[in-house]
């Protein structure tokens, strides 16, 4: 890289400018809770491990995979895997992870080309206050009502700081 | 007359690198900037209603979300009323615990952060990262790309790369078009060299998920946050998105971290007059509120601006320890290229070498410099020699290990043949024998014959449009007589079911046992504790091909 012209560009850029002039998720209370000890889960509780179609986790096998009985749905984390880790998270003191792993368990169900909808559309500018308003209430059909109120808090923000949709 | 010292000193490599002098006004300052906001936090009711000088009516959004997000209330006051020299004694105390120090921290605001790293010396900063790293052992990250996007030859990289001792890889494109050849040649050419190694590849946002979520990778780690609102938006994404994007990662079973460091703010010419450390430790609140497990940091592609400025490189090794102060995975950086000296590229790297980070490099370049997509890497496979006798020299454990030659071209040919059976019966576009026995042998893209890529691209759209997913390259290396390699990218797949590798710090072994910093945190806490190289592993590191033996003489 030449640092020379790096330099010039950044004074450059920064004269331009010049004259251009929720709380984190509460821990859950749960007795019997999945701790830091029964980590890894794949070794230590696989038996309690399911895919979001049913299947138990020690019953996947790499045959399975070659003969087709196993699909790439199969293959995929559900949500009361993703409340154990979560579990896990909060037992090392690592809450807001936690509270992601939390929101994540919600958005298994929606479809994967829906979801990169969603996201693009919490981009700046992208949407409409109200928009973002249905969508958060699409995201309550889910159930996912954390991921919900981060979409209706970003829309509030939003509005405050003027990245809604322009016309 | 002319002086011929400095006719030979300005004709130094040092000496064609640029520098810049201080301009806090303008954020053209590593840390420690007048114009930095005096730390303070007010709470009403659980909420936050002032942060770092700012009242709630005046936050932007960055303050916004960190103070809604980012911030460990309970202790909070009381944690922001201590000494932040106090604090920072306690961060190379022995006697306190990380856990002590992360019970303070976590209740800290981004400008606290700031002041109390500040107080530090490089070599204080140094023990900071040796304690408070998340996992035990250190571990090392590379590049696998190439000029040509030659996906067979990244399968070779790679799985050299995996018996050097990367235990994680990342690919990039030249051309957008062939990302999915270059994520399925890594994933296989990794597995290929060592069971268990986790792969990315960095694109869009919105394409690198699709990719994940086709099982083409299994972390991602190229999602970018900024330290002010307006680079924020200039990066098309908010605090909000990519808290959205990083849970849409963990529904899928997929590993993430955010990417931040310093000085791209100054770059992007909206650096609100603030220092660049103070800045980051924004982006890494926002990175902590957002929930994720880890940040790659270090001024990562920015670090021309930093290094350009007095003191540059110490803030890049401060933001480092400020990440693990958030106890956040961190990905060293180590990575863009910033400087014409081979002295300089070295002391660059000491503090996160020789102390030890989740990750030294993000990454080390896997190729020679000029196959280095990512502009370049301050070390790449040219290097390999000079990192093992350091590790050597130092007696440290770097990540990587001295090979021998034989091995090296058994694993580059056998994934090479792995990828041609694969392409084979996934009805891919040849891969001749020329060109894998041209993979076993070369140095660099300029050792491997061209491919059609207009048939290829074609071959990748009829690909994607197909649907096709990991699953199938499990199928399809199965049927070419690669079952062990079929095994590797089944165990990798299955992995995403249980999601033990989401977890802060994660690396698999070979028999893809997960090590982490929930079963193995780093508890250093003083001279013969903590990460200890084992007699094993001392064997492995120290046993260069080319030391003379006393016997031979």
């Amino acid at each position: 890289m030449d640092q020379e012209l790096l330099m010039k560009q950044i004074v450059e850029q920064v004269m331009a400018a010049m004259n251009a002039a929720s709380a984190p998720s509460a821990p859950k209370a749960c007795g019997g809770c999945v701790t830091a000890a029964n980590y890894p889960l794949a070794e230590n509780m696989a038996e309690s491990i399911k895919t979001p179609t049913g299947k138990p986790f020690t019953s996947l096998s790499y045959e399975k995979v070659i003969s087709g009985e196993l699909t790439p749905e199969d293959m995929r984390i559900a949500p009361e895997t993703l409340e154990m880790q979560a579990q896990v998270a909060e037992s090392v003191g690592r809450e807001a992870f936690a509270g992601n792993l939390r929101r994540a368990a919600e958005l298994i169900a929606v479809p994967d080309e829906r979801l990169l909808e969603i996201y693009n559309a919490l981009r700046p500018y992208r949407s409409t206050k109200q928009e973002l308003l249905d969508i958060a209430k699409e995201l309550d059909g889910y159930k996912a009502t954390v991921a919900a109120n981060l979409v209706r808090e970003a829309a509030e923000v939003y509005e405050k700081r003027d990245r809604l949709k322009k016309f | 007359m002319k002086s011929k010292r400095f006719e030979v000193l300005a004709a130094r490599p040092v000496n064609q690198d640029g520098y810049v002098k201080e301009w806090p006004e303008v954020g053209l300052i590593a840390m420690n900037s007048p114009f930095d906001p005096v730390p303070s936090i007010k709470i009403e009711n659980g909420r936050v209603v002032e942060l770092d000088g700012k009242t709630r009516d005046q936050f932007d959004m960055l303050d916004t979300f960190i103070a809604d997000h980012a911030i460990r209330l309970a202790g909070a006051e009381k944690a922001m009323a201590m000494d932040s020299l106090e604090i920072a004694r306690m961060i190379v105390d022995i006697n306190v615990s990380r856990k002590e120090v992360l019970d303070i921290t976590l209740c800290l605001t981004p400008a606290k952060l700031t002041e109390v790293v500040g107080k530090l010396s490089i070599v204080e900063i140094m023990m900071g990262l040796t304690k408070m790293r998340a996992r035990m052992m250190p571990a090392n990250q590379c590049h696998v790309t190439n000029v040509k996007d030659n996906p067979i030859q990244i399968a070779a990289d790679a799985a050299e790369a995996a018996i050097r001792g990367f235990a994680e890889m990342e690919t990039t494109v030249g051309v957008a078009r062939y990302a999915p050849f270059n994520a399925m040649a890594l994933f296989v050419g990794a597995q290929v060299g060592r069971a268990g190694i986790m792969t990315q590849c960095a694109l869009e946002e919105a394409t690198e998920l699709m990719l994940g979520m086709r099982g083409f990778t299994t972390y991602a780690e190229t999602i970018s946050v900024y330290g002010t609102e307006p680079v924020f938006m200039d990066g098309d994404d908010t605090p909000y998105s990519k808290a959205f994007l990083a849970s849409c990662y963990a529904s899928r079973g997929l590993k993430m971290r955010f990417t931040s460091g310093t000085g791209s703010e100054v770059q992007m010419g909206y650096a609100e007059g603030k220092s660049m450390l103070y800045l980051e430790a924004r982006c890494l609140a926002v990175t902590k509120g957002a929930g994720v497990q880890g940040t790659q940091n270090g001024s990562v592609s920015c670090i021309g601006v930093p290094a350009g400025v007095p003191g540059g490189i110490r803030a890049v090794a401060a933001e480092n320890l400020i990440a693990m102060l958030l106890d956040l995975e961190c990905t060293s950086s180590n990575d863009q290229t910033f400087t014409h000296s081979d002295l300089r590229r070295v002391a660059r790297s000491v503090p996160q070498f020789f102390s030890g980070t989740d990750y030294i490099c993000s990454g080390y370049s896997a190729t020679p410099n000029y196959d280095n997509m990512f502009a370049g890497s301050n070390w790449d496979a040219e290097d390999y020699d000079d990192w093992n006798i350091i590790q050597r020299d130092m007696r440290v454990d770097g990540g990587l290990n001295p090979v021998r030659e034989e091995d090296v071209i058994k694993a580059r040919n056998k994934a090479a043949r792995a990828l041609q059976g694969m392409f084979r019966e996934l009805g891919l576009p040849e891969i001749t024998d020329a060109e894998v026995e041209a993979a076993t042998y070369a140095n660099g893209s300029q050792d491997m014959p061209d491919r059609n890529v207009n048939e290829d691209l074609k071959a990748i759209e009829e690909m994607m449009a197909r649907k096709v997913t990991g699953v199938d390259f499990v199928k399809a290396l199965d049927k070419a007589g690669f079952p062990d390699v079929a095994q590797n990218v089944y165990n990798m797949l299955r992995q995403k079911v249980a999601g033990d590798y989401l977890h802060t710090a994660s690396i698999f072994d070979d028999n893809f046992h997960v090590l982490s910093a929930v079963n193995v945190p780093n508890d250093y806490h003083g001279p013969m504790t903590g990460y200890q190289i084992s007699e094993e592993r001392w064997e492995q590191l120290k046993n260069i091909p080319n030391a003379i033996s006393p016997e031979d003489i």
